[in-house]
């Protein structure tokens, strides 16, 4: 069942951004307003767990190239933001931050745009529990820790003038398969796909 | 570019994509089956709560009942683990070159939130104790009575991961006479307001001086504000309380709840057999 339903979440995810491809690709390809350009992209989002994330992140994206584009996305996230006590057991702080470049390619309608990008960097999480119940004693617990983080990224971008509405989603690929290749080890990335919404400006 | 070459070029490599997808998933739902010819099948009712529970039981490659008394493993969400810790017993004994174990794995007979949590809470939890006995008065025995393993305390394991770990640790701290070694993985202890400490401090007295084998291991990104902090208070406690305990945690790098239980059953074997 957990294969089944996995398949079946990457299958829609997939499908989602291969329909917004299409619509793109149907319109005129020379209307698009411009092909060399540097943007700037702050955005608040989300992971698929349940939403019990927050994240503040930045796409910088440059097109150097009619369908090349290069990328910097960073991202902090706050990690269970909604329970902060839970059955005794508080978290004191939990949050992650990542790092990443990428390169890709861009499709382009009229008002719209499409970026397909593989991106990789690093992943530095930390967070912190306490044991806090008076029937026992108080026993903390850190985690802080660096990984790796890759993956793919989808951005559409809606044009209004200089600026212009950002959706991201981002599909991480670690740590599987790297770490096995038991279906199981996928539960991590499918609960760190990173949905994000924001403003963007062109620069140049 | 003309329009339609764009088009074939982005069909092109979705369907890429989607192939490459495709691979990994098959590749990942593939799992090595234990040999059948060693394995036995039955199944047994529950007198204490009417559940059938589907039993497994793999035997060692040599297996030899006129010669040999082997220790058992027994192991819950057996549905799910039975091959992979079947397989992974076979493979750490051949390295380490020491006897295997036989393995016995428990199916669902109820919903596993009632059969593997100690208290209700809702109307889905509660069922550990009719559970634990009729391990205790019907599974064990029927297993000591027509397999050939060793019924000393010392030489039964049990394995559970999540709510199995909290059921472990429910068998550790209300029944430790029945098991002497414990792979706890992943446990839901901060169920029911942290009931496992408590039923821990309650029976401190009568379980700290008994000899056992504890393992417990986690991932490192379960950081759902739930699983560290009691993790970690139960590891201390037994560090710190038990005299005559072989103690090992295991904190697996980069994975989550579902990700880290795999590795982490290699480890607690691993522990198990190096150190028993």
């Amino acid at each position: 069942m957990n294969s089944l339903k996995y398949f079946f979440l990457l299958i829609s995810l997939l499908s989602g951004t291969y329909g917004f491809a299409q619509k793109g690709i149907s319109a005129p390809a020379n209307k698009y307003s411009t092909i060399r350009q540097l943007t700037i992209e702050p955005g608040i989002g989300i992971h698929t767990n349940f939403g019990t994330d927050f994240l503040v992140t930045n796409l910088v994206q440059w097109n150097p190239r009619k369908h090349l584009s290069i990328a910097s996305h960073t991202s902090f996230n706050i990690n269970n933001i909604t329970q902060r006590y839970f059955n005794g057991i508080k978290t004191d702080y939990n949050y992650s931050i990542n790092q990443k470049f990428g390169i890709g390619t861009t499709f382009y309608a009229k008002r719209w745009s499409h970026t397909f990008l593989l991106m990789a960097g690093a992943k530095y999480t930390t967070y912190r529990e306490t044991l806090d119940d008076e029937r026992f004693d108080k026993v903390s617990t850190t985690i802080s820790t660096f990984s790796p983080d890759y993956g793919l990224m989808y951005s559409l971008k809606k044009e209004w003038k200089k600026y212009f509405f950002t959706y991201r989603m981002y599909v991480p690929l670690y740590p599987w398969p790297i770490k096995g290749s038991d279906i199981l080890y996928v539960e991590g990335n499918i609960d760190n796909i990173a949905l994000e919404v924001g403003i963007g400006v062109k620069i140049m | 570019m003309s329009m339609k070459k764009r088009a074939v070029i982005f069909k092109g490599m979705s369907v890429i994509a989607v192939a490459m997808m495709l691979v990994s998933l098959f590749g990942a739902c593939k799992k090595e089956a234990f040999d059948s010819a060693l394995t036995r099948e039955f199944e047994i009712q529950s007198t204490a709560n009417g559940a059938t529970y589907n039993i497994k039981v793999g035997l060692p490659a040599d297996y030899n009942p006129e010669v040999e008394k082997y220790a058992s493993v027994y192991v819950l969400d057996g549905e799910e683990n039975f091959d992979f810790v079947s397989n992974k017993c076979r493979e750490i004994s051949d390295k380490l070159a020491v006897a295997n174990v036989v393995v016995i794995s428990i199916g669902y007979g109820k919903d596993r939130s009632i059969d593997y949590t100690p208290t209700e809470v809702s109307s889905v939890t509660g069922g550990g104790p009719q559970f634990l006995n009729f391990i205790e008065t019907q599974l064990i025995p029927v297993v000591e009575e027509n397999i050939s393993v060793d019924t000393a305390r010392s030489s039964r394991i049990i394995l559970g991961h999540s709510y199995g770990g909290l059921f472990g640790s429910y068998a550790f701290t209300t029944n430790n006479k029945l098991f002497g070694n414990y792979i706890l993985l992943s446990p839901s202890l901060w169920f029911d307001n942290l009931i496992s400490l408590q039923f821990e401090k309650d029976n401190r007295g009568e379980n700290k001086d008994r000899a056992q084998l504890v393992f417990m291991g986690i991932g490192e990104t379960e950081n759902s504000g739930r699983m560290q902090a009691p993790f970690e208070a139960f590891y201390q406690i037994l560090r710190d309380n038990y005299t005559h305990i072989k103690l090992e945690k295991n904190i697996e790098a980069n994975l989550g709840h579902m990700g880290s239980k795999d590795p982490n059953i290699v480890k607690g074997l691993e522990y198990y057999f190096q150190n028993r």
